[in-house]
This record gives C-alpha cells, sequence and structure tokens, in this order.
C-alpha cells in the first residue's frame, strides 16, 4: 500500500485558552478524497490550514506529502494546491497576471502554455485581460480552481469549494475531484454541504468541537443515507 | 494531469513578486502618486512656513529632505501590503513554496523603487525651494546618499509593516516602530546633505555619515533574514 500523503497523530491547535482542535489523528492515502463536515467551530477549517502549512500545530505530529511540519513545510507546499474561502487572487490584476504570479512562485515549467490551457478550461480565456474586480463571483472561483491546479499539486486542499461556484465551476471542479481517486493525487475537502459529500467524496470524517468523531466510507451511500450518519455522529 | 512543478528558482519568485506589486501600482496608481503629492505638498508648507525666498535655508536643507522623506515613507510602507490585506490574498503567498525573506525582499526593493521616484522630485525641489549657492553639483552626492538611506528605509519598513500586518491597530503601530527606526537614517542622510549642499563640500563629514548608513542598512539586513520566517509564520 503505498504512503499516506497525510499522516496526522494527536494533532491540537489552540487559539488562546481554546482548543479548536484536539488530538486529531488521520490518515489519507493517495486516490483518497476525504471529506470533513461537522459545524461551525468543529476545527475543520484550523485542521486544514494545518495541513496547508498555514497554521503550526500546537501539539502532535502532523505529516504531508512525506515532509514532517513545520521543518519540512516549503518542501511540502510545492505539491499543495489550496482552494480557501477567498478566492487569494489580486482583484486589481488580470486572470493571465494572477496566474503568471504563482506559476512565478511555484516554478511552473512552460507556464504561459500551462496558463492558456488553465484559462481555456475553465471557460475564462475570454476574459483573460480583464481586472478579476470586473469579473462575476463565479468567474473569479474558476480562477480560484485555476491558481490551484496551475502547478499540478498531489495533495489539493479545499475549503468549502463549491461556495460561489457557477453550474460550470462546479462541473470543472467534480471532475477534476474524481480524477484523483484514479491519479493517485489526494484531495481534503471541508464542506457544510453533506448532501453533496457521496458525490465528491468516498470517505467522511465528522469533526465536533475539535475531535473527529465518525470516520467512514461513504461509497454507495445516497445523501439521506450520509446526512444521517452525519447528524447522528453529530448529535 | 500535467507535469508536476519543479523546485521554483528565488530568482523567478522574486521576479514575478516584484512584477505582481509594480503592476498593481501602475493598474491602480495609489502609492507612488499619493507619496510624490505629499512630499511636495510637505515641502511647500514647510516653504511658506519657515519665510521667504529671500531668507537662507541652506542651513536646513537636510533636515526639511529628511523629515519630509521620513514621513513620506511611512506612508508608502504603510500601505505596502493594503493588497495582500484587503483583498485576502495574503494565504496565497504563504501557501506557494515561496521562502518568507524574499517576501521581504520583494516589498523591500518595491518600497526601494517608490522612494527613487519620490527623490527624483524631491531632490531638485529642495535646491529650488531652499537653498542659495551652489546646490546642482552636489545632486550626484545627494542622490547618492538617498540610494544608501533607501536601503535602510525599504528593510525597515518592510519588516515593521510586516509586524504590523497581524495586529488590529496595525496604521497606529506601523509608524510607532517605524519612525524611531527612522531616527538615524534622517540624522545621518540630513547630515551628510548639509556636508555638500550649498557649496560647503565636506567630504570627510559626508563620508562618516554615508559610512554610518551602509553600517544601518547592513544591521537591517541582517535583522530581516534573521526574524523574517518568524514574522510570517501563525
Amino acid at each position: 500500500m503505498p504512503d499516506p500523503l497525510i499522516i496526522a497523530r494527536g494533532l491540537t491547535h489552540a487559539y488562546g485558552d481554546r482548543r479548536a482542535v484536539a488530538g486529531v489523528n488521520l490518515d489519507v492515502a493517495p486516490g483518497e478524497r476525504v471529506a470533513i463536515a461537522g459545524p461551525n467551530g468543529a476545527g475543520k477549517s484550523t485542521l486544514l490550514r494545518m495541513m496547508a502549512t498555514l497554521l503550526r500545530p500546537g501539539a502532535g505530529t502532523l505529516q504531508v506529502l512525506g515532509e514532517e511540519l513545520p521543518a519540512g513545510a516549503r518542501r511540502a507546499r510545492l505539491g499543495i494546491g489550496y482552494l480557501a474561502h477567498n478566492p487569494l487572487v489580486y482583484l486589481d490584476l488580470s486572470p493571465r497576471q494572477n496566474l503568471d504570479l504563482y506559476a512565478d512562485l511555484c516554478g511552473v515549467p512552460n507556464a504561459a502554455r500551462r496558463i492558456d490551457d488553465l484559462l481555456e478550461r475553465m471557460g475564462l480565456l475570454a476574459r483573460a485581460e480583464d481586472p478579476v474586480r470586473v469579473l462575476s463571483r463565479g468567474m473569479t472561483q474558476r480562477l480560484a480552481l485555476a491558481r490551484m491546479l496551475l502547478h499540478a499539486p498531489r495533495l489539493l486542499l479545499l475549503d468549502e469549494p463549491h461556495a460561489g461556484l457557477d453550474a460550470a465551476g462546479t462541473a470543472l471542479l467534480d471532475a477534476e475531484l474524481e480524477a484523483t481517486a484514479f491519479d493517485g493525487r489526494a484531495a481534503v475537502i471541508v464542506t457544510h454541504e453533506v448532501e453533496r459529500i457521496g458525490a465528491v467524496a468516498d470517505r467522511l470524517v465528522v469533526m465536533r468541537a475539535g475531535r473527529v468523531v465518525l470516520d467512514e466510507p461513504v461509497g454507495g451511500r445516497s445523501p439521506a443515507e450520509v446526512r444521517a450518519r452525519y447528524e447522528g455522529a453529530i448529535a | 494531469m500535467s507535469a508536476p512543478a519543479n523546485r521554483p528558482r528565488w530568482t523567478r519568485q522574486l521576479r514575478g513578486l516584484i512584477r505582481k506589486d509594480l503592476r498593481l501600482e501602475l493598474r491602480t496608481r495609489e502609492t507612488v502618486v499619493a507619496m510624490v503629492l505629499f512630499a511636495v505638498v510637505t515641502l511647500t508648507i514647510m516653504q511658506f512656513g519657515f519665510g521667504t525666498r529671500d531668507d537662507d535655508l541652506t542651513r536646513f536643507t537636510g533636515g526639511l529632505m529628511w523629515v519630509t522623506l521620513a514621513f513620506t515613507a511611512v506612508l508608502g510602507v504603510g500601505r505596502s501590503y493594503v493588497a495582500e490585506r484587503e483583498q485576502g490574498v495574503l494565504d496565497g503567498l504563504l501557501v506557494s513554496p515561496v521562502p518568507r525573506v524574499l517576501l521581504l525582499a520583494a516589498k523591500a526593493i518595491t518600497i526601494f523603487i517608490y522612494l527613487v521616484i519620490v527623490e527624483i522630485v524631491v531632490i531638485p525641489l529642495v535646491g529650488i525651494f531652499f537653498v542659495k549657492g551652489p546646490y546642482w553639483d552636489a545632486i550626484g552626492w545627494i542622490a547618492l546618499v538617498a540610494l544608501i538611506a533607501n536601503v535602510c528605509i525599504a528593510l525597515a519598513g518592510t519588516l515593521f509593516s510586516g509586524l504590523a500586518l497581524f495586529t488590529r491597530a496595525r496604521d497606529l503601530i506601523l509608524p510607532v516602530l517605524f519612525l524611531p527606526a527612522l531616527v538615524p537614517v534622517v540624522i545621518a542622510g540630513a547630515g551628510a546633505t548639509h556636508a555638500v549642499a550649498g557649496g560647503a563640500y565636506d567630504m570627510s563629514e559626508y563620508r562618516g555619515y554615508t559610512l554610518f548608513l551602509v553600517g544601518y542598512a547592513i544591521l537591517f539586513l541582517l535583522v530581516c533574514v534573521a526574524t523574517y520566517d518568524a514574522v510570517f509564520d501563525d
């Protein structure tokens, strides 16, 4: 069995006195798509930000793409694609200029061609030179998706990825997530949309008060069954 | 799935970050225009405040110029992370495989460029407003000391604006941290300018102040390299 892309043991993070993540153990293997759900304040986004190297673990150990964090954070970042609440793009630059920047930062080879391909795939080629500020929310989210995929990351970390996406963007994202199951990448998806989990993930992790309270496969379950399992876990 | 990214070269990362800042400035024209206008207005107010053209303000030239440049720098440095903060882009930079010190270097180089643009206007204007006697012959020496001082200002400014970025009262904290760090720059810049403006040409004094600025720049460079990772972690 291939080595997991994420190994978390006893992972903890606190904001002041409040423990947002409290002793989480989690492995994510290549090809897996793991949905993390839970009520507000459960620690989902904090856990994801630690995996994305944006927060240091307070206690416990975290290995991402074979790199122990925080020491190996810079090497791990080469293989991480992160989609956040914010699109993480400059509103006064054009989509092409934003992707140019991230291509430089991530060392993307043949950047111009890769950027053109992604802009075309995301339906943004005709608006590639407009400032992001004048694009619709859906277009901006598709640009965020292009930014995440630009350097062909092995690990996708997505925080509420469907929020603000239009129908075209949703289809592109779902296709990308489906592809991860076959090409050795992995995805961790933080979501509130419990009904959608069966379509985009093959494993459900439910968090409550910073702890994992359910971790099981969702393959073959109907949206109603997933919802029932989720509500049972957070009750 | 396309080929994964190679380990990026730092030169490419640095170039990308500087190009991004300059593109943003060209698109918005918010920072440099404000800095130039602020400096010109400040010098004009001082010119009126200190008397008419008949008064010889040559001996105050260095002080007037460097106090103006210091406050103008605070204005520019205060805006250096505005786009990242207001548009929530910082996480995008931090999740990229960029050494944190390159984020500092790129911002420092951008601020350096902005200061040079301001000085292209300010240095001649100071001569017109305040100096009686020869000034234009010394403009090269004044420009040289300005370039060295710019390195100090840009490094200190970027470090403190990075620190202030994660505080709530950042607009208050930045000047409180940054202005005291500029005091040695103002003293040395004013001293060096005074040494050559108005035909004085005290090159020994000029050299002393200039070497002090070089030392101050090296000190800040070391502080930045030593601390900048910590500034952006968590």
